[in-house]
């Protein structure tokens, strides 16, 4: 998956688990840019009577990087509070919710948002935001979609935020995937697969669904440039900002049993999820080594970057589909370092390299969804994005449709070597090689205005 | 875990002024500020005496001690108050 579970720690910690980012120039206003981070992975809607929730005890965090170095610019800070109005009954409501007030809602979330410089200097932007409740179903809440929409709180900062469920529209084919690296549309060409199928299969999207717990912000542009600056051009480094999210909890917590409310958290933060580039840390990282990476900031990524340059994944596909990927096999062998992928992760692609595109920070190496904020949103998205000829989608940000997991494949079997060595003839299935999904296998439709991303699945119909 | 809030207020059983009076009465020596690399903006150390205070014997032949409280952490040393602490502890 993008991030879901990515790391043997945190996979036990779903509560703090970042599963999936999103950054991009937002359709509908341009002037702005949209960060949306995931977290609580892999809910199933019908989860009564304790519906999901962001944890009181995790600091969510969204940073960005606009000078280069790796390190945060600008972070949003949310800390999240549960309030519990009837301690005598175990309903999470106990009659219609029709609005965020509502008194047959028991169990409600609240949040506030602190903003903090370069220089660590921290604002509270606002306090005790509420959250919309989980989507329970349509007789305890009628009309989810108003009540999600009044959840969406505009910052006297200039800022929108909202922070809640929603449909996670992330589509992957997990179950095939993870058996051994298979592809549905090209089982019958996969090592052991060639054994078992006589042609290609429908690929299955596994997160079909499943809700998450989104926390979203829209920005004004300029308050995330390094300059400052309304306008850039597309070529100025200044356009450029790397993004990222992190959740942490307190270093000691001391447990008292049934008098929770003794309960003692203390202690500095210690990270223990992050998130930049979907699939860095799933699958380029180490299984030994995910952890740690979770634990630190994106300025020490170079310690990773050897994974990056001689990808696990790309010394698989050769050995997984026989035939298919000579040509990768052979820049395997002859041990080249993936400046390509190095690029594309690590430091951004570099003006002159795609045609009216960079989205470069420098020279430092760290994983950040980086977003050249000066090119403006696609009149028609291509799911592929600047492989597929359309530079305002991944990896220049990330957009709730893009196909991050098929463009990740085509990259690592070699698909983008060309980018830095013309004279690399790409294996054809590299250039072919997809899961065989869209954002048409999600069964939620995106909104077309901010928080984007899906209504989420209500308990009562799903699973049906 | 979460804490959900219904009228009630966590009651601290161990207060800043406390830990410090025992410490102070053995002679503990502070050799450390906040660590370096582990506090987030944001963050401020417990504002008053009431708050909890968490301490932690990282190492009892050295008697390195971290001190948790509010958002930061505290090493100190002090050998004797260590030996103290596992005297203590084995009596129990």
């Amino acid at each position: 998956m993008s991030s879901h579970r990515e790391a043997p720690e945190i996979s036990k910690d779903p509560v703090a688990d970042s599963s999936d980012l999103y950054a991009f120039v937002s359709p509908d206003h341009p002037d702005t840019v949209t960060i949306i981070a995931n977290y609580v992975p892999l809910q199933l809607p019908a989860s009564g009577p304790n519906f999901f929730e962001f944890g009181d005890d995790v600091l969510y965090e969204i940073h960005v990087d606009s000078n280069g170095d790796g390190r945060p610019d600008v972070s949003y800070q949310f800390r999240f509070r549960t309030e519990l109005r009837n301690d005598k009954t175990f309903l999470y409501n106990t009659g219609p919710i029709e609005s965020l007030d509502s008194a047959n809602w028991n169990r409600r979330q609240f949040y506030s948002v602190t903003k903090v410089d370069a220089h660590g200097k921290a604002t509270v932007l606002a306090a005790k935001l509420p959250c919309p409740p989980c989507n329970v179903g349509p007789l305890s809440i009628p009309d989810y979609g108003k009540l999600a929409a009044d959840a969406v709180h505009k910052l006297k900062t200039g800022e929108k935020v909202f922070a809640g469920q929603r449909a996670d529209a992330f589509f992957v084919d997990l179950g095939a995937i993870f058996d051994l690296g298979t592809l549905r549309p090209f089982e019958d060409k996969h090592l052991i697969g060639k054994t078992l199928f006589k042609g290609p299969g429908d690929a299955v999207n596994a997160t079909n669904g499943l809700n998450v717990h989104s926390i979203a912000v829209q920005v004004p542009t300029h308050l995330l440039r390094r300059d400052g600056k309304k306008k850039v051009r597309g070529r100025d480094p200044g356009a450029v900002v790397g993004v990222w999210t992190s959740a942490s909890r307190r270093q000691v917590q001391v447990r008292h049993g049934d008098k929770k409310n003794e309960d003692i958290e203390v202690g500095p933060q210690v990270q223990v999820s992050r998130l930049g580039n979907p699939l860095f840390n799933e699958v380029i990282v180490p299984m030994a080594q995910k952890d740690l990476w979770n634990s630190l900031p994106p300025s020490e990524d170079k310690r990773f970057a050897g994974f990056v340059a001689q990808p696990e994944l790309a010394g698989l596909l050769p050995v997984l589909y026989p035939g298919l990927f000579d040509n990768l096999a052979a820049l395997n062998k002859a041990k080249t370092p993936r400046a390509d992928l190095l690029a594309i992760l690590l430091t951004g692609i570099p003006d002159g390299i795609v045609p009216q595109f960079q989205n470069s920070t420098g020279d430092i190496q760290a994983d950040m969804l980086r977003l050249n904020t000066a090119i403006p949103p696609a009149e028609k998205e291509n799911a592929f994005g600047v492989i597929g000829g359309d530079v305002a989608g991944f990896p220049n940000g990330r957009r709730i449709a893009d196909d991050v997991v098929s463009i990740s494949l085509r990259a690592i079997a070699g698909a983008t070597v060309p980018l830095v060595d013309e004279k690399f003839k790409p294996d054809a299935a590299a250039t072919a090689v997809e899961q065989g999904l869209s954002i048409r296998d999600v069964k939620a439709k995106p909104l077309e205005h901010f928080p984007y991303l899906p209504i989420p699945f209500d308990g009562f119909n799903n699973p049906s | 875990m979460s804490r959900v809030h219904h009228g009630t207020r966590a009651v601290p059983r161990l207060s800043r002024r406390r830990v410090i009076t025992i410490a102070a009465s053995v002679g503990v020596g502070v050799s450390a500020a906040s660590v370096a690399g582990l506090s987030l903006a944001g963050e401020k150390p417990a504002a008053d005496d009431s708050a909890p205070l968490v301490i932690s014997l990282r190492d009892a032949r050295k008697g390195t001690f971290d001190v948790f409280s509010g958002g930061s952490r505290v090493t100190l040393t002090d050998a004797k108050l260590a030996a103290h602490l596992l005297k203590v502890v084995k009596r129990a």
